[in-house]
């Protein structure tokens, strides 16, 4: 006990000294959520500010009534087409829409070439409505939106947050071995260690031990920095937090063993443990749907670790669906992954070099 | 000699280490190609497919309304062009399937992410439509059911519905209601420079000036520290070579890895996604040079905050983000709150990236030409005397 002890408080101070490790760890998830949690505020929301610049003669009033039934969450008059340009480019106004009587122009920023997709649909249904509208017709095929989701109100952020959880647990997990150990073994720190009578499973034990001390202080820590600056709202199942925490974490130090084997350098080890992180990150569903990636992306992503994990934590934190046997199905791989790699990382990694 | 020597040494080595050859090379390229193919298309369905779920509980046989409906559907589930996706994978209940029970399964798949809209043509939809090309109301509308978290949910539910008003406006045509001759004259207009532009005339300067700023924020205080912690910059210092001509051998060679960077990002842009922006401009060629300059001069100002090459590289980490994200260079900044748009104020990164759009005319520059090359070339001086006095040449004793 007392060298269990031991080998968990050094683990400790070395992880706390780890600049690289701690950065994306611990600082990453904060700061990716203090930044994109103002410039993502609005999206996902189908709505838009508006200005309306109705020209001599025309009537304006049918118009504003469709815009704002259309998703405008305001719509602005403007005197002149100059004014309402100007406010278009400084961003005063999403949209703008011009009406003479005869033509109807809409106006966007050259700039918000992602935006303006939702900007002309709500100009699109707009249109379709205020021309059978202004010919007294009435919409023959009516649609009707029905939110079945089982979290209301809750934007993309909301699954953005647990996406960059199960980011945090993926580097801790990863450089557990790729980084740490390796570097152990190439300071010869981990030799020296080893020819003591301290068994090696105590050492491993330790780090993983710390790992998930770390990854349950990150992930709760971001949790309650989204909540505590932007109101999200998360509905966690400890149980099943609990479990995929600590069976991702481990299945990770797993995927960081088969690097450490691939690559023996530790600096080249923890090179490649970031760049597969990094490429994870952009297809896994965390900074944009699945659904947008090109559709041989979208395959590759089935087999990304990242992207199980990111939807599990979405499921663990009540932001997303999912079926109890799918969900215990990856904690249950993630877990077997660790059982599976754990002797081979304590045999082969972890392990005296010669000279 | 020794200053080319020195560049030639800091070049070769950057592109020897594969990760150097990833981070500055692989990286961007691999970004700018990921986000044209994502966010290039949106809106026009290209690249996407959803998976939409179908019930027809009017089944009111062949020539109805509910029909005409399916029909559609079942156009957009086949491919538009040979070896293409459908913009839908649309499922349907089989023809012994219970639809009540079906549509119950694929509102819990949709629930779970599996599917992205379930529509359901509700009993009756065709009488309804029907009786309201005869009445003044509307008819029995289509039920989109989405799930308002996902963004993938959300854009099928518009597209679906944008669809659905094209159908109505065809069938309102053809049963003589809707007069052509009246419709008004619809036309789309873009202000704040760039017309025409496409999203990949947008990203393109911003991947360079990207791969330029993690150039310098990684690439330099890696060069400088990491050789100084191997006792490597000691070796250079008992040889003729001086500090200043070092420095302007690292200089050389590290600009001559972003041009590097830029002919491969400018080359990929241009030929393989479509990008029509050309760089051939005195200004645009300036910014350039001003943004690989600013970049290297902020790497030489982490170099001499860092006492050893990992604390030097954590400080970029920390950097790297917030400067490239508030800066508007990949995402509107305009309604952020004020403390982030002081951060956004004076990031040398904003005034770069307006400055490169708007000298390529795919942005309206909204500050003044002082401002664009003012504030960069603040950063440069600012970071140059800073790391003149702290700077250290060889480890501690």
């Amino acid at each position: 006990m007392t060298t269990w002890r031991a080998l968990f408080l050094a683990e400790f101070r070395l992880l706390l000294r780890d600049r690289a490790q701690l950065f994306f760890t611990l600082i990453f998830p904060l700061l990716f959520i203090l930044i994109f949690g103002f410039i993502m505020a609005d999206v996902g929301e189908v709505t838009a500010r508006l200005g309306l610049v109705v020209g001599p003669g025309a009537d304006g009033e049918l118009l504003a009534t469709v815009l704002e039934e259309s998703g405008a969450r305001s719509v602005e008059r403007f005197a002149q087409a100059p004014a309402l340009r100007e406010a278009v480019i400084e961003q005063r106004i999403d949209f703008g829409v011009e009406w003479n009587g005869d033509t109807l122009r809409f106006i966007y920023h050259a700039n918000r070439i992602a935006e303006n997709a939702t900007f002309r649909q709500i100009a699109r249904s707009a249109e379709d409505s205020f021309e059978l509208r202004r010919q007294g017709l009435h919409p023959l095929l009516l649609t009707e939106r029905e939110d079945v989701g089982a979290n209301r109100d809750l934007g993309w952020f909301n699954l953005m947050v647990p996406g960059i959880i199960a980011f945090s647990i993926l580097s801790a997990g990863l450089f557990a071995v790729s980084g740490h150990v390796t570097a152990m073994k190439e300071r010869r720190t981990l030799t020296r260690l080893l020819v003591t009578p301290m068994p090696t499973v105590a050492l491993l034990v330790a780090i993983a031990a710390v790992r998930l001390v770390i990854v349950f202080a990150s992930t709760l820590i971001t949790l309650f920095v989204a909540w505590g600056a932007f109101r999200l709202q998360f509905t966690i199942d400890w149980l099943r937090y609990v479990a995929l925490v600590i069976s991702s974490t481990l299945g990770m130090m797993g995927l960081g063993t088969v690097i450490a084997l691939v690559v023996r350098r530790a600096s080249s080890a923890a090179n490649l443990a970031n760049i597969l992180a990094m490429v994870m990150l952009f297809l896994s569903g965390i900074y944009f749907p699945i659904e947008f990636l090109p559709t041989a992306l979208r395959r590759f992503s089935q087999g990304l670790p990242l992207r199980h994990m990111a939807e599990a934590m979405r499921a663990a934190t009540g932001v997303f669906e999912m079926s109890a046997t799918r969900f215990w199905i990856i904690v249950l791989v993630f877990a077997a992954a660790a059982v599976a790699l754990f002797p081979v990382l304590a045999r082969y990694v972890v392990r005296v070099e010669r000279r | 000699m020794g200053i080319l020597r020195v560049a030639r040494a800091h070049l070769v080595t950057a592109l020897r280490e594969r990760v150097t050859l990833f981070w500055f090379l692989i990286f961007p390229v691999f970004l700018l190609v990921l986000l044209s193919a994502v966010f290039g298309r949106i809106g026009e369905g290209g690249g996407m497919q959803f998976e939409i779920a179908l019930v027809d509980l009017d089944s009111a046989g062949e020539g109805s309304f509910s029909s005409i409906v399916v029909g559609v559907f079942e156009e957009l589930s086949s491919p538009r062009e040979e070896g293409k996706e459908s913009l839908f994978a649309l499922h349907r209940p089989a023809a012994d399937e219970d639809p009540a029970a079906f549509l119950a399964d694929e509102t819990a798949r949709l629930q779970r992410g599996q599917r992205a809209a379930v529509v359901v043509i509700p009993e009756g939809f065709s009488v309804g439509v029907q009786s309201a090309l005869m009445a003044a109301d509307g008819g029995s509308p289509l039920v989109v059911r989405y799930s308002e978290g996902s963004a993938a949910s959300e854009v099928a539910a518009g597209i679906i519905e944008g669809m659905v008003a094209g159908v109505d406006r065809e069938i309102q045509r053809r049963a003589g209601r809707l007069s052509e001759a009246g419709e008004v004259v619809v036309s789309d207009v873009t202000v704040g420079g760039g017309e025409g532009s496409e999203y990949i005339d947008f990203l393109l300067p911003g991947i360079i000036l990207m791969g330029f700023f993690v150039n310098g924020l990684f690439g330099i205080p890696g060069s400088i520290l990491f050789a100084r912690d191997r006792k490597v910059l000691r070796r250079y210092w008992v040889t003729p070579l001086s500090v200043p001509r070092y420095l302007l051998g690292l200089s050389l060679g590290h600009l001559t890895l972003c041009a590097i960077q830029f002919a491969l990002l400018f080359i990929i842009g241009r030929f393989a996604l479509g990008a029509r922006i050309a760089f051939s401009g005195l200004d645009t060629i300036g910014i350039l040079v001003l943004a690989a300059a600013t970049f290297m001069a902020f790497g030489f100002l982490i170099a001499s905050l860092a006492r050893t090459g990992n604390a030097g590289m954590a400080i970029a980490n920390v950097l790297n983000m917030p400067m490239m994200f508030l800066s508007g260079l990949f995402f509107p900044v305009a309604g952020l709150p004020a403390f982030l748009r002081a951060i956004i104020r004076v990031n040398p990164m904003s005034y770069l990236a307006e400055g490169l759009r708007a000298s390529l005319g795919v942005q309206a520059a909204t500050q003044s030409i002082l401002l664009l090359v003012g504030v960069p070339l603040l950063w440069i001086l600012v970071s140059a005397a800073i790391a003149a006095r702290r700077l250290r040449w060889d480890v501690a004793r």
